[in-house]
């Protein structure tokens, strides 16, 4: 006489969720769709987040002064990279440096460089006084190998150059000795040279580039400013532009509500899709608990006629329920994180956002979140099979039919 | 006369071969269509730069394609030799000809992600829509591809 099967508790899961494959392909889509979307929300506001603060904090700066007619170009040159060249008196700067709270001035050039073909996009040059930068200075001195030295320059992420390799801008070429590291905003898309090397650029390149550059002598394009600790940036900001007429402060909780009013419609949109998606499957899945409960009366009761307890019965119920609820969550999850990541270019052109894939603790935690989710639901949604089934009386139902 | 147990097993053999010949049939035009999609993608549902007119322009002004053009020729190609495989699923569905189909559609799946990526490659500006939007559509297509020659490979019978 053969051996018969293990008789188990997860053995006869298994067996109960293969029974039924095209149901249950249905109810872990269901739970996927749930997971990926509450995912998606988290993923997006997180590497929008992430983003800034990485790169807030790479500028260095607690304030940043800018013309005021060019007060939105300098937020986009901040957040999405896009070249501007624009300049205000020096004189401004020597003003700026002096007013009280502020600890550190740091005066830049912005240039937009040319677009020269299909293949080579404008970057964002950005001239700056060594001796006085608190921004780059910050990354050298973790980076002590460093030296920005004669046409030297620094360069974004996102710039397609190795170190110890050459680009030219204006004619001059320039030596690449670093590449900064990602930070999902504009600073990705710059260069970073110094002032003397960006007038001699300039002062050549009526000769040697397709277009003159001017840097009018005595402008800068914006003043980086940090404030002693201790003393409110808003309070120094507003002293700025009484003192420095003809200005515009942007702070970093501008630009993040800048960059919050271009995502939050997204993720509104994103967070509404989650609520609507779980107010229908809960009763949907619940439904089709309800229905599969009904189906399996007998075979519920046939259990309890070999001598499974009601807890026993209870337990494979709502561990069947959480199985599929896992299942989906986890393809829910890893489908979203896969096409998001796999689409983040296509995201951050396409939104206008800052953004970078988040650090791998923060995934974790969404990942966590959106499958407690999916969990919590599909233990709802078993709720009212479970009571159905601990309230039935075995021989009535197997006699019953 | 035959015995009924014999008789109920083949019966039960025949209805498992009918069930698992439609899967097969069904994995085959699964197969043909994703090699047409594909093989359109670089031109057509996701075009490459060329499509949108940007070019490589040389000093005597020659227009040559950019990395983005010459990847979507292959994957033209890979593309036909995905839909060969699965036509080849629905003209034959021998367990033999479903390990063969498996084995090269993991394969040419792999080389529809290798080909934009490391192979030859795409566009390097992250604005060009051959990265934006080309890159993605070929990777998530090979993921499909791969997907369904494992589990052909899995489902041996």
């Amino acid at each position: 006489m053969s051996k018969p099967p293990d008789f188990r508790f997860f053995s006869l899961i298994v067996r109960n969720l293969t029974n039924r494959p095209y149901r249950n392909i249905a109810t872990v889509f269901a739970f996927a769709i749930i997971a990926g979307t509450f995912f998606s929300s988290q993923y997006l506001m997180s590497g929008a987040q992430q983003s800034l603060d990485t790169g807030i904090s790479r500028m260095g700066a607690d304030i940043l002064v800018v013309p005021e007619d060019y007060a939105g170009a300098g937020q986009t040159v901040i957040l999405s990279g896009t070249p501007s060249s624009f300049f205000f008196a020096d004189s401004g700067f020597e003003k700026i440096s002096r007013i009280h709270g502020v600890a550190k001035a740091s005066p830049q050039i912005y240039i937009a460089t040319l677009f020269a073909s299909c293949c080579a996009a404008p970057v964002q040059m950005i001239a700056i006084d060594p001796e006085r930068d608190f921004t780059i200075s910050t990354w050298l001195k973790k980076n002590p190998e460093v030296k920005i030295g004669k046409d030297d320059i620094i360069i974004g992420s996102a710039i397609i150059q190795d170190v110890g390799k050459d680009l030219m801008f204006y004619g001059h070429t320039f030596h690449v000795v670093g590449v900064l590291e990602q930070t999902g905003m504009g600073v990705d898309n710059a260069v970073f040279t110094r002032f003397e090397d960006a007038y001699v650029m300039a002062a050549e390149s009526g000769e040697k580039a397709v277009k003159k550059l001017t840097i009018p002598e005595g402008m800068v394009s914006a003043v980086l400013v940090k404030v002693d600790p201790g003393t409110s940036p808003a309070a120094v900001a507003s002293e700025i532009m009484t003192q420095v007429p003809g200005t515009k402060v942007i702070m970093s909780n501008g630009l993040l509500n800048a960059v919050s009013g271009q995502l939050g419609a997204t993720t509104r949109i994103l967070y509404s899709a989650s609520l609507a998606v779980t107010i229908v499957s809960i009763p949907l899945l619940g439904l089709i608990s309800v229905m599969v409960a009904h189906e399996r009366k007998k075979e519920v009761s046939i259990l309890r006629a070999l001598g499974a307890s009601k807890s026993f019965v209870v337990r494979l119920m709502l561990a069947e329920s959480f199985s599929l609820a896992i299942i989906g969550g986890f393809i829910g999850i890893g489908a979203s994180a896969g096409i998001l990541m796999i689409y983040q270019d296509f995201i951050r052109i396409t939104l206008k956002i800052p953004f970078i894939i988040p650090s791998p603790t923060a995934m974790l935690v969404q990942g966590g979140s959106a499958l407690l989710l999916s969990i919590v639901i599909g233990g709802i949604a078993s709720l009212y099979p479970v009571f159905l089934i601990t309230r039935s009386a075995p021989y009535e139902t197997i006699r019953g039919g | 006369m035959l015995d009924n147990k014999y008789l109920n097993i083949t019966i039960w053999q025949l209805l498992v071969t009918m069930n698992s010949d439609k899967m097969v049939n069904g994995i085959g035009a699964l197969l043909v269509l994703l090699g047409v999609v594909v093989a359109l993608t670089s031109w057509i549902i996701f075009p490459v730069c060329e499509m949108h007119g940007l070019y490589v322009e040389t000093k005597t002004g020659t227009k040559l394609p950019m990395p983005c053009g010459y990847t979507a020729r292959a994957e033209t190609g890979i593309g036909a030799l995905i839909v060969v495989a699965g036509g080849l699923l629905l003209a034959r569905g021998t367990r033999e000809t479903r390990q063969a189909v498996g084995v090269f559609s993991v394969a040419t799946g792999v080389l529809v992600i290798l080909f934009p990526t490391f192979l030859i490659g795409m566009c390097k500006l992250a604005d060009h829509p051959c990265r934006q939007l080309t890159l993605p559509g070929l990777e998530i297509l090979g993921i499909i591809v791969i997907i369904i020659g494992g589990y052909l490979l899995w489902k041996r019978e």
